[in-house]
């Protein structure tokens, strides 16, 4: 299904009004062949949030930015960013657009100051601007004493770093990361977190995909998971945790349980996982059925520890896919 | 409208720019990009050049004046590389391949021509070159007409009378020049300019390109002015080895220069196109390396070029009077 969306007609608000939906896409499908990578994808990112697209490799996420961003044209649907449409507008789009892609696409071969010297010119930095701003750019993501350097000589984190200042250089009104810590180490990517959450407060949109769910929980406003190309769940990590994650009963016997049916069996119990000893029971409301569950327990033997827990991201994305995230 | 004259003409000169730094620190690639023109150019002169003069030596028993005019004509044939060796030597030199062919004048040479006898010059042919056989067959034959010609011209009464179509002559080598020229032209402008390209693909930096705002035209533009840029170091070392080492001059420079600039601009839009679609930069390369073969240079391009663009060859061409014995010996 193919609907338009021009700009000022059935989008809240002009282009470049701050009502206006920093990203919308409405019954989005992309095919490459007769594989469907992205099927029938309706969002909404509003301005000044920060957004996930959370899926395992080959869920269409990165079709899905690419869609986004005017390089891959969509089968069918429309998107619009910023209230332009990418069909028509993808110059337009591609000005307020700033992107770290995966591959991180900067030039290994020539210096830091190089590849933002390059980027402010193509993207059309005023000349009297540019100098100062590269200046902050390696300011800000702490590579301004290696501005000299070849960037083939930096290390996973610094490449990151450095496409991020890069695509902020231009100061755009929507970023877009894609997997912005991959490969990347705990400490720089602690330092990327803080980047990206100084972003929001600038009052920039960022769209990010990821498949890490502790970077997606640490940094999203709002959530969507994507599977198949298909949108599963869309809502803020919070409350997918509590909407389909319900609470988690972690308990050890003594002795092997043989109870698992008697658990399953019970209302308001979701899943029951054994491992040995140890039993994880998925339930939609611990306020009535952990009672339950330990007297269940009880009676087949003795109980040597019980937890109850909030559900993590990953148990969430197992419930509503039926598959771990890193498959 | 200006403004965006002014940000296009940017973006051509930032992709220019970036692409010739590129180049320079990629060194392996430029030396490539830059030498395989000059050694294509190298290599197919001293094709040319030992292929073009037969080495023979002449056994001159006579050393009359008709015997000294025949050895004349035959070093007025353009067939052969001469030499006065004795009947020892020759054989000698035959034997072990240095040579192609022994003519060989007879004792009684001028005694014969001036009582109007019947003369055999004996001519000892290394028929294992068909090239260099038939020169010698169609060149022996051609020198005795030219030496009558010249010794006894009421002898030989049908005489051509030539008009030629150009002031001077254009020796083998100067002709073939041009296609030599155009041949590793075409290496020094693929080579940069399919590496360029490829590069962004095979580096994944054409996402830099695509996603910004910049018009394609201009970032294409902008590549293959870097790639020519970047060319002209190849040309200006082409033209200097064809020039001061081969001593090929051209006859008029601007039509040289007008038609090397032409040559480079079709072969860098090629060169773009291939790195375009090939996406590997070592792919460009080895189908570059190919290319002055599939244009057979040596006998289909001077013709689809301009006859004014004329090139004279040099009297002390450091080739000839250095390398070409060796290549030969």
């Amino acid at each position: 299904m193919s609907k338009d969306v021009t700009p000022g007609a059935t989008m809240a608000g002009r282009p470049g009004d701050a009502s206006v939906p920093a990203i919308e896409m409405v019954e989005l499908c992309k095919d490459f062949g007769k594989f469907r990578a992205v099927d029938h994808l309706t969002l909404t990112v509003q301005q000044g949030e920060i957004f996930g697209l959370l899926g395992p490799n080959g869920s269409g996420k990165t079709t899905t930015i690419n869609m986004v961003s005017g390089l891959s044209v969509p089968t069918v649907g429309e998107v619009s960013v910023m209230g332009y449409n990418v069909r028509r507008d993808a110059r337009r789009i591609r000005q307020i657009l700033g992107s770290v892609p995966q591959e991180t696409a900067l030039y290994e071969e020539l210096s830091a100051w190089t590849n933002l010297d390059f980027h402010a010119d193509l993207f059309g930095v005023p000349r009297r601007e540019k100098k100062e701003r590269i200046i902050r750019m390696l300011e800000l993501v702490q590579l301004l004493d290696r501005k000299d350097s070849r960037v083939g000589t930096f290390s996973g984190g610094m490449k990151r770093r450095l496409a991020l200042g890069r695509a902020l250089l231009h100061d755009p009104q929507l970023i877009y990361l894609d997997e912005p810590t991959l490969g990347v180490d705990v400490q720089s990517r602690r330092a990327i977190w803080d980047y990206i959450i100084s972003l929001r407060e600038q009052g920039k949109t960022v769209l990010i995909t990821t498949n890490y769910l502790e970077e997606a929980q640490a940094l999203c406003d709002r959530l969507a998971i994507i599977d198949h190309g298909k949108l599963i769940a869309v809502d803020t990590p919070e409350h997918l945790k509590q909407t389909y994650g319900g609470s988690v009963v972690e308990l050890e016997t003594v002795q092997p349980s043989d109870a698992v049916a008697q658990l399953r069996a019970l209302a308001g119990v979701k899943d029951v996982v054994q491992d040995g000893s140890r039993l994880t029971i998925t339930t939609q409301d611990n306020s009535n059925v952990v009672p339950q569950i330990i007297n269940v327990i009880s009676h087949q033997g003795e109980i040597h520890s019980i937890a109850v827990r909030e559900p993590n991201l990953d148990e969430v994305f197992l419930r509503l896919t039926g598959t771990a995230l890193r498959d | 409208m200006l403004q965006e004259l002014s940000y296009n003409l940017r973006v051509v000169w930032a992709c220019a720019k970036k692409d010739m730094k590129s180049a320079l620190t990629e060194r392996a690639f430029t030396i490539i990009g830059v030498f395989v023109p000059v050694n294509v150019l190298i290599l197919m002169s001293l094709f040319v050049l030992a292929g073009s003069q037969a080495p023979t030596a002449v056994v001159l028993q006579d050393t009359g004046p008709y015997a000294q005019q025949f050895y004349v004509a035959m070093s007025h044939a353009h067939s052969f590389r001469l030499q006065k060796a004795t009947e020892a030597l020759a054989q000698d030199l035959i034997e072990t391949g240095r040579i192609v062919a022994v003519v060989t004048i007879p004792p009684d040479f001028d005694m014969r021509i001036r009582q109007s006898q019947p003369v055999r010059v004996d001519v000892e042919v290394n028929n294992l070159n068909t090239d260099f056989t038939n020169d010698i067959r169609r060149a022996v034959p051609l020198s005795i007409t030219s030496f009558y010609a010249r010794a006894l011209p009421h002898l030989v009464t049908v005489t051509p009378e030539e008009h030629d179509f150009y002031p001077q002559d254009t020796d083998y080598l100067p002709y073939l020049a041009v296609s030599i020229l155009v041949a590793a032209l075409m290496l020094g402008a693929v080579l940069p300019a399919g590496t360029g390209s490829a590069r962004e693909w095979e580096k994944e930096t054409v996402k830099e390109l695509l996603l910004s705002p910049a018009p394609r035209w201009a970032m294409l533009v902008g590549k293959m002015l870097g790639a020519f840029l970047v060319s002209l170091a190849s040309v200006a070392l082409v033209l200097a080895v064809l020039i001061l080492v081969i001593g090929v001059w051209p006859v008029h420079w601007d039509e040289v220069l007008g038609y090397t600039l032409l040559t480079l601009a079709i072969f860098i839009a090629l060169g773009t196109l291939l790195g375009t679609l090939l996406k590997q930069r070592q792919a460009v390369v080895a189908l570059a390396l190919g290319f002055p073969f599939l244009h057979r240079p040596f006998s289909s391009l001077p013709e689809s070029f301009p006859c004014t663009m004329q090139l004279c060859y040099s009297s002390t061409p450091f080739i000839t009077s250095h390398l070409t014995p060796l290549v030969q010996a």
